[in-house]
């Protein structure tokens, strides 16, 4: 993967362990916003999600000499933060408030139709009532749009468990939606 | 037909098996006439089920040689081979939860160190995670563990190693802190090595704060 | 069907594999359901300007500090003192010191260091060195008495790296260096630790 500059993910991470390290800055700004939305929607907060990404090319720094591949450090930095993601999560349970999930989409749309914002926020807020696994399935396939092999590549599982997984999503989010207009 | 399946049933046989009996022969060639057979045949189970766990073997070995040159009792030797087979694991595991990544053999075989010379298993996960890039896992651990041996308590051998390597020191600094250690104790009166310890980390965590050190700009309003 | 659970063929839909023209009469209303909760995916790309701008700054206080442990490093020759309460007679009248003999600046290229052991015990018959670098063997690294009066010695080369060792008096006792780092060696005894 090749940036502005240039240099292959794999070269800049090779020159950082031989010492030259300010260009890592060269990863944080090539992958800054890969995966912000990512993270925004698995957390349900614009504010934890940006916490998320820092920590995330924080610990990917401290621990770079362990990227088995550089030349994909920037799935390897997923892996990272997915961790990072899932460990938030496990640490509070309690679903976002509806107004961190509104504050996503008002935050970065102009204007809306109040009812199409209402039902993006309803969709967000069920969706934070999903497993983590389940969310993110859905995140992956629906908001960042990869195909279910491709998310199976990343996640280093199989495309059926996937399938069951997004399916039984679908199921709950059903339901959550349900009572809503 | 009958043959034949015979024959590729033997080929594959000594495929799978010719591996394993190389790996067998290499470690009863060098406990030969070191160990008693007895001993002999644990150390093989042990290092190949050791092996099989990503855990390094050679320590294994070597202690059992150890054993047997001590004039130590076979089932003295069998115990302490056992002991430190469950430091590797107990080690390969505190590295692991620092992940992301399967630790080095020689991170493993570092951290048994350490843990043998007094520290626990959240010692040696916070050291892992400490390293960072720049330094190996086993040098780092290697040297925790030495301080530790040396008798500076665990909590201050993490924090003395962590506080270094913050304030920026490379491998040579953090390879150099047993002998300051020991020239801090042997030029104080008195001065303990937790003492001394101590006093090297105070020193690293000024030296971090110093003013005139670039400040963090700000937070994004 | 399960009241709530979307039917197996809707399920298809919402992946992408069928298309609504796809769906039975019967599941249009389903399919349309489902095609509408779809909608209501937030797709909004997300960004963190500045973000790197903090890591950095992060990062870069952690890495500034200059390296000041080094100005105490250069003199690499280590001498340990003896301790006079450690010449206890008779049975523990062995002492111990080791004087490492670093060549200046070593590189990493560098990976050999000569060592020199020291031991005081004025009553043994022979002594021996024994460690991870010779097998253990008590027969391997006999000292030699210089001439100090009970003062033996050995010089050895050793490779870079951590060894453990302990000196064998009368090829029976077994004793580790007082002023080394000692671990506990399994068998009820401790090893002293050298790391060149």
């Amino acid at each position: 993967m090749s940036g502005p500059e240039g240099a292959t993910d794999g070269q800049v991470v090779r020159a950082i362990l031989a010492g030259d390290t300010e260009r890592y800055g060269v990863l944080v700004t090539r992958y800054r916003d890969r995966y912000a939305r990512y993270a925004a929607r698995m957390l349900g907060s614009r504010d934890a999600a940006e916490d998320a990404v820092q920590d995330a090319f924080v610990r990917a720094y401290d621990q770079l000499a362990q990227c088995r591949d550089p030349d994909n450090f920037v799935g390897w930095f997923f892996l990272i933060l997915r961790n990072r993601c899932f460990a938030e999560r496990r640490k509070s349970k309690d679903v976002a408030p509806l107004e961190a999930a509104g504050a996503i989409a008002a935050a970065e749309r102009a204007e809306a139709p109040v009812e199409a914002d209402e039902r993006r926020r309803a969709l967000q807020h069920a969706l934070l009532e999903l497993t983590p696994e389940q969310r993110e399935v859905f995140v992956l396939k629906h908001v960042e749009g990869l195909s279910y092999g491709e998310i199976a590549e990343r996640l280093k599982t199989s495309v059926p468990s996937l399938k069951m997984r997004m399916h039984r999503a679908y199921d709950r989010l059903r339901e959550q939606l349900k009572d809503r207009p | 037909m009958k043959t034949l399946r015979a024959f590729l049933l033997l080929a594959l046989l000594a495929l799978v098996g010719g591996g394993t009996t190389l790996h067998a022969q290499d470690i009863s060639a060098r406990l030969a006439g070191r160990v008693s057979p007895e001993v002999a045949a644990l150390v093989q189970r042990l290092a190949t089920s050791a092996a099989a766990r990503g855990l390094p073997v050679d320590p294994l070995i070597q202690k059992a040689i150890e054993g047997g040159a001590k004039g130590v009792p076979a089932d003295r030797i069998a115990a302490a081979v056992r002991a430190l087979a469950g430091q590797l694991d107990v080690a390969a595991a505190a590295l692991t939860r620092a992940g992301p990544t399967h630790p080095d053999t020689d991170a493993i075989a570092a951290g048994a160190f350490a843990l043998n010379a007094g520290l626990n298993d959240t010692n040696v996960t916070t050291l892992a995670r400490v390293s960072g890039p720049r330094h190996a896992q086993g040098g780092t651990l290697r040297v925790a563990g030495t301080l530790a041996a040396m008798g500076v308590p665990a909590a201050q051998t993490v924090e003395l190693v962590t506080q270094v390597i913050e304030a920026g020191g490379d491998s040579a600094d953090v390879l150099a802190l047993p002998a300051q250690v020991s020239a801090g104790v042997s030029h104080g009166r008195g001065v303990t090595p937790a003492q001394a310890a101590a006093g090297l980390a105070r020193a690293a965590a000024a030296r971090a704060n110093a003013p005139g050190q670039q400040k963090p700009k700000p937070p994004h309003p | 069907m399960s009241g709530n659970n979307f039917h197996p063929q809707v399920k298809q839909l919402l992946d992408g594999e069928i298309t609504l023209a796809d769906l039975p009469p019967a599941l249009r209303a389903e399919g349309e359901e489902a095609l509408r909760l779809l909608a209501a995916v937030d797709r909004e790309p997300v960004m963190f300007p500045g973000l790197d701008t903090r890591v950095l700054a992060k990062l870069r206080r952690r890495a500034d500090s200059p390296s000041f442990w080094r100005r105490l490093v250069t003199p690499r020759e280590v001498r340990l003192r003896v301790r006079p309460w450690t010449l206890v007679p008779a049975f523990a009248a062995a002492l111990a010191l080791v004087l490492v003999l670093v060549r200046p600046a070593p590189t990493p290229a560098t990976s050999a260091v000569t060592v020199r052991f020291v031991l005081f015990a004025p009553d043994a018959h022979d002594v021996s060195l024994a460690g991870t670098f010779n097998q253990w063997d008590p027969a391997a690294t006999p000292l030699v008495r210089t001439g100090s009066p009970g003062v033996w010695s050995a010089t050895l080369t050793l490779p870079a790296g951590q060894h453990q060792y302990a000196f064998v008096v009368d090829g029976a006792r077994w004793v580790a260096d007082p002023g080394a780092p000692a671990v506990d060696d399994g068998f009820g005894r401790r090893n002293s630790v050298l790391s060149l």
